[in-house]
């Protein structure tokens, strides 16, 4: 099966949509065209030029008896005399690869919540391994918790207006608490996930890292009492003058830092940003004297003292 | 590119999935519309959409029609091969796919899984998300270069790139890749690099620059059973060496994963805990600050303080 895909070749894109909306009009007959359009990512103009093109074409003879016969005028769109290209197209490499990608991620979660879907699972992935000639599926893997549980608990309380208790798990204070939330929306930065949320016990608007999220249900939104929630995302940025010893890519890291990297030298100061003067110290402090803290004056004495404690921890027992 | 050209893509798709026997380029010429001209025109059209098609990954079957006529080939697209086939499938199944195809919105892989989304919406099952559990994963690999180094990890080709270093000096690589795969969050290219003579692993987002392709296809042998998470988990994330540590009670929650405790009091839990890379724990320990205290062994125990002291004299 050749497999290359070459995309640049832009007017064979239109070629395939022309070919794979056959299939898809055969079994959604009377599909509102502005639906339609959205589905396969064009405007309606194009995908109404599309629709026309497809209404010339057909068998040999190209009579009324041979072309396929479209109706779109209402705004609803009607296929038939298409049977020859009514089954959708084989999947190619890459639409392979994402299906079974995505299954492993899902099978992540089967294995420890829902053991009944992991037969399902691994059938499906070994029917998809059959359409590639590669060895690629079985070097390529994702290997990572996919966090399926806690998003679909939250993606589910989005779509129904719901709540959800959290247990979140907040980096600078070091706790694990449990709150009751009402989440709003999903938000990526820097490939980290996000949810926005109602809290309902700092009653504000929240950003909730979905990896600290350590369990989540549905809830009734209620007035129970809970304590205060780490915040990631509100608030003012503190600003930190930093001096880097050697390990400047993990300093850039770290920080998020959007900095070219021949831009930063060893031993040279440089400005950073935190949302919490707590996550900054332990950072600094992880780097054990690599990186020292210059500014805020205040913020380097407790540094300092915190360290001073952390060490008066190894005088005594062995 | 013109409709004409599309609607003539379109009919001679059509035209070969429909015939029961192979069509010959004359009656090709003769019946389908859109071959117009000189002869030779029309054999330039032909080659070029034969290879359109085929760019499309749409297989079409060549034979002598004749075997008195050899230079009169035929060609026809086997129905079988052109169509999806994945046997019966329950609606429980195809919300499976879908929520698997739906995993890569926004990440790399962003475009195949919607055109794979479209394909299995056309078979006609309906999705029965109810009979599933809550379940929405998400795949967060962004790098443009995903996509690139699957391929050349497929046809076997060597990449060259730009790499960060430790230091943030920009390294030029030149890799034979084995593998990619996902520990922790983040993902990983395993392969050969070749000036340094030996299988080394590459953090995605540190490839500054686009991966090239150096070489052609099978310019050297994978080995075909590479398990690449298992390769990751030797070298990274092995946990070879054991620890014992105080955590303060209540405290230390990001380090609990992997503990197990053994005694505790009112102050702390004196817990047992594996670790691989000695630099990273040594990080972890440190942001943990007074609440974890490292007793055994003991070269690490004297790093710690000794970073300590570095912490307390670099803020002096």
């Amino acid at each position: 099966m050749p497999m290359n895909r070459n995309m640049s070749h832009s007017g064979l894109e239109r070629t395939e949509r022309l070919l794979d909306l056959v299939p898809y009009l055969s079994t959604h007959q009377g599909i509102p065209i502005g639906e339609l359009a959205q589905e396969f990512g064009v405007t309606k103009a194009q995908l109404t030029e599309d629709l026309y093109t497809l209404w010339m074409c057909g068998l040999p003879g190209y009579t009324a008896l041979e072309l396929m016969d479209l109706s779109f005028d209402t705004g609803y769109v009607n296929i038939s005399n298409a049977e020859t290209l009514a089954r959708p197209r084989v999947l190619n490499r890459d639409e392979v690869l994402a299906l079974i990608l995505g299954l492993e991620a899902l099978q992540g979660d089967a294995d420890s919540h829902h053991i009944e879907l992991r037969e399902t699972i691994s059938q499906l992935v070994s029917k998809l391994i059959g359409f590639v000639d590669t060895s690629v599926p079985q070097k390529v893997k994702a290997g990572t918790r996919a966090l399926s549980i806690e998003r679909g608990v939250i993606e589910r309380a989005i779509n129904s207006r719901g709540s959800v208790e959290i247990s979140y798990h907040s980096i600078s204070r070091d706790e694990v608490s449990t709150r009751v939330i009402h989440p709003l929306e999903f938000s990526t930065s820097n490939e980290i996930d996000y949810v926005l949320a109602f809290c309902e016990s700092t009653t504000g608007y929240r950003t909730f890292r979905l990896d600290r999220i350590l369990d989540a249900k549905p809830s009734e939104f209620s007035k129970a009492t809970s304590t205060r929630l780490d915040l990631v995302g509100t608030g003012e940025k503190i600003p930190l003058t930093v001096n880097v010893g050697s390990r400047l890519r993990d300093v850039v890291e770290r920080f998020n830092l959007e900095i070219a990297p021949q831009a930063l030298k060893s031993g040279e100061s440089l400005e950073v940003e935190s949302f919490s003067t707590d996550w900054a110290m332990r950072e600094i402090m992880s780097f054990g004297g690599d990186v020292s803290l210059e500014s805020p004056q205040e913020l380097r004495r407790s540094l300092k003292d915190r360290a001073t404690r952390a060490l008066n921890g190894y005088s005594g027992s062995v | 590119m013109a409709s004409r050209k599309n609607e003539r893509l379109i009919n001679l798709t059509i035209a070969l999935l429909a015939t029961k026997r192979y069509l010959t380029k004359s009656e090709i010429f003769r019946t389908i519309e859109g071959y117009e001209g000189t002869a030779e025109s029309k054999e330039r059209m032909f080659e070029r959409d034969k290879d359109d098609l085929r760019r499309l990954g749409i297989v079409i079957d060549v034979q002598g029609v004749d075997p008195g006529f050899e230079d009169e080939p035929g060609y026809r697209i086997h129905p079988d091969i052109y169509s999806l086939n994945l046997g019966e499938l329950n609606g429980a199944e195809v919300a499976l796919l879908s929520l698997a195809a739906e995993a890569w919105r926004g990440a790399a892989l962003a475009a195949p899984a919607q055109s794979a989304l479209i394909k299995l919406r056309s078979l006609g099952v309906a999705s029965d998300f109810d009979a599933l559990p809550n379940l929405s994963p998400k795949l967060n690999v962004k790098s443009p270069n995903f996509v690139p180094l699957t391929r050349a990890i497929a046809d076997q080709i060597t990449v060259t790139f730009t790499y960060t270093s430790a230091q943030l000096k920009e390294e030029r690589r030149t890799v034979n890749p084995f593998g990619l795969g996902s520990r922790q969050g983040n993902w990983y290219l395993v392969g050969y690099d070749i000036a340094r003579a030996d299988t080394r692993t590459f953090r995605l987002d540190r490839i500054m620059d686009q991966v090239e392709f150096t070489a052609k296809k099978s310019s050297y042998r994978a080995e075909p059973t590479f398990d690449v998470l298992a390769f990751l988990d030797s070298t990274l994330f092995e946990k070879r060496e054991i620890a014992e540590v105080s955590i303060r009670v209540g405290r230390g929650h990001a380090l609990r994963g992997d503990a197990q405790i053994i005694s505790s009091d009112d102050e702390f839990d004196l817990c047992r805990i594996s670790y691989s890379e000695e630099s990273r724990f040594i990080d972890a320990i440190l942001w943990h600050a007074e609440d974890a205290i490292v007793h055994e062994p003991i070269h690490l125990r004297n790093k710690i303080v000794e970073r300590l002291r570095a912490l307390v004299s670099a803020h002096e």
